[in-house]
């Protein structure tokens, strides 16, 4: 059988499609980038699109905002219709945001507004940890709720917020934040850095309600190697790390990023 | 009289590139491709507007300062129109319309305060928001068009201000001072 495509959809200023495209890879999957000159309707033939990160459209206007008015994003929307999955990671997840794709509802409800950081501002990079919640999406589903991820964040403009905090609690309540930031001790990081950028309810991640759109600020695909995990991340990663790197292959072992990616290739294989 | 804002005077610098900027350059190409209410949109660009509350100096003392440090512009690259009155005109064509958007609860500018301090030795306050001046096509009603794209509310509707995390204000030519407001809260962790 034929393995599922992927279009890793590439904006201009995108520049992690290399990485997402090999993560997509090792999970058995066909995964090809598709650039913005192409033809939006050939989208069409995917069975599945990932927007990776980077600065579409340099961020200019809000980060993501330019994109989201791209044709790709209206096939996209058609796509998603159809139940099609898709991931949007850092910038992709901008993008997604400023589109109305997550949650879903058709109109913006929501903002991934500029990093709220205690004593300083702009662009910030780190590992952070973030937890898995009871969500049906398809790309955490696989995972037991309350496993911790160490990923890796690197924004200026990843603070999930709304006009209506209300509607955020509701939305995580309905399990609508499948993944959200927490402390070494698994508990929801509230305060700078282990919440890296002051989102509300420390969510990292938001779905639509049909659980086929995850919008994603943390960077699986630079997590996809069990020796690329920081040296300061403690607890069952750090133990795969310090193996991976005695393994014959190198830092090649499946890092915790890859799980997101493998909660696609499952879940494409029943489809 | 300088403006007041109770005792404190209030000043009103518009800050843009001295060439096209690329940021509106985009947005235009993007609004009058993709979104209807972009359709008749001819003009579109974008300024820095900084607002500077507290014990001021005069007009060229003032120009001199912010000329100085790069905290409020960079003189090779950028023009500035300084505004200390509600009479002087602001850089916006007639029949435009302009739209400002601050980042909700982060108007406040600590790092052009402190370098104000520094050299002056005077407390002030600085805010800064973006603003966008649209012009459209004759015949077109401007404020109706400019309202259209400045609110974001899906992939076909609005571009300029993202409700949920900003605010937007929308004037003609005539464009008050003080406009910006400051000190709002920033969210709370719910």
């Amino acid at each position: 059988m034929r393995a599922a495509r992927v279009a890793v959809v590439q904006f201009p200023g995108v520049n992690c499609e290399s990485e997402s495209v090999l993560a997509l890879s090792r999970v058995g999957l066909e995964p090809e980038i598709f650039r913005w000159t192409r033809p939006a309707g050939e989208l069409h033939d995917y069975q599945a699109f990932v927007l990776p990160g980077g600065f579409a459209y340099q961020d200019r206007v809000r980060a993501g905002a330019l994109a989201a008015k791209h044709p790709m994003m209206e096939v996209l929307a058609e796509e998603v219709e159809r139940g099609k999955p898709v991931l949007g990671i850092c910038n992709g997840a901008q993008a997604l945001v400023e589109s109305g794709l997550v949650p879903g509802s058709g109109t913006v409800e929501l903002a991934l507004a500029r990093n709220r950081m205690t004593g300083r501002s702009g662009y910030f990079n780190r590992w952070i940890l973030a937890r898995v919640e009871a969500s049906e999406c398809v790309f955490t589903r696989h995972l037991a709720p309350g496993t911790v991820l160490p990923l890796p964040v690197a924004h200026g403009e990843g603070r999930f917020t709304t006009r209506d905090p209300a509607r955020l609690t509701a939305l995580a309540r309905a399990g609508l934040a499948p993944l959200r930031y927490a402390g070494a001790d698994g508990r929801l990081a509230r305060r700078f850095p282990d919440n890296p950028n002051g989102s509300r309810g420390a969510i990292a991640a938001m779905c639509n309600s049909r659980g086929n759109v995850l919008a994603m600020m943390p960077h699986p695909e630079r997590a996809q190697d069990a020796g690329a995990v920081a040296r300061g991340v403690t607890g069952a990663w750090a133990e795969r790390r310090r193996a991976a790197a005695d393994a014959p292959d190198g830092l090649s072992g499946g890092g915790p990023g890859l799980l997101l990616f493998e909660g696609l290739a499952r879940h494409l294989e029943r489809a | 009289m300088k403006t007041k804002r109770g005792d404190m005077r209030v000043a009103q610098a518009w800050v843009e590139l001295k060439t096209r900027d690329p940021e509106a350059v985009s947005a235009l190409g993007v609004a009058r491709a993709y979104l209807p209410e972009g359709g008749t949109l001819r003009e579109l660009r974008r300024v820095r507007c900084i607002e500077l509350e507290g014990p001021l100096p005069g007009r060229a003392e003032l120009l001199d300062l912010l000329h100085r440090s790069t905290q409020f512009y960079n003189p090779h690259k950028e023009r500035i129109a300084l505004r200390i009155e509600p009479s002087d005109p602001a850089p916006v064509p007639a029949g435009a319309q302009v739209v400002l958007v601050t980042e909700r609860g982060a108007t406040a500018r600590p790092a052009a305060e402190r370098w104000w301090l520094h050299e002056t030795g005077e407390r002030i306050g600085v805010r800064e928001g973006v603003a966008w001046i649209l012009g459209f096509e004759p015949g077109t009603d401007a404020a109706a068009g400019a309202s259209g794209l400045a609110v974001l509310r899906d992939r076909r509707h609005g571009l300029l201000c993202n409700p949920h995390s900003q605010e937007h204000r929308q004037s003609d030519a005539a464009v008050p001072l003080p406009w910006i407001e400051g000190g709002a809260v920033p969210d709370e962790e719910d």
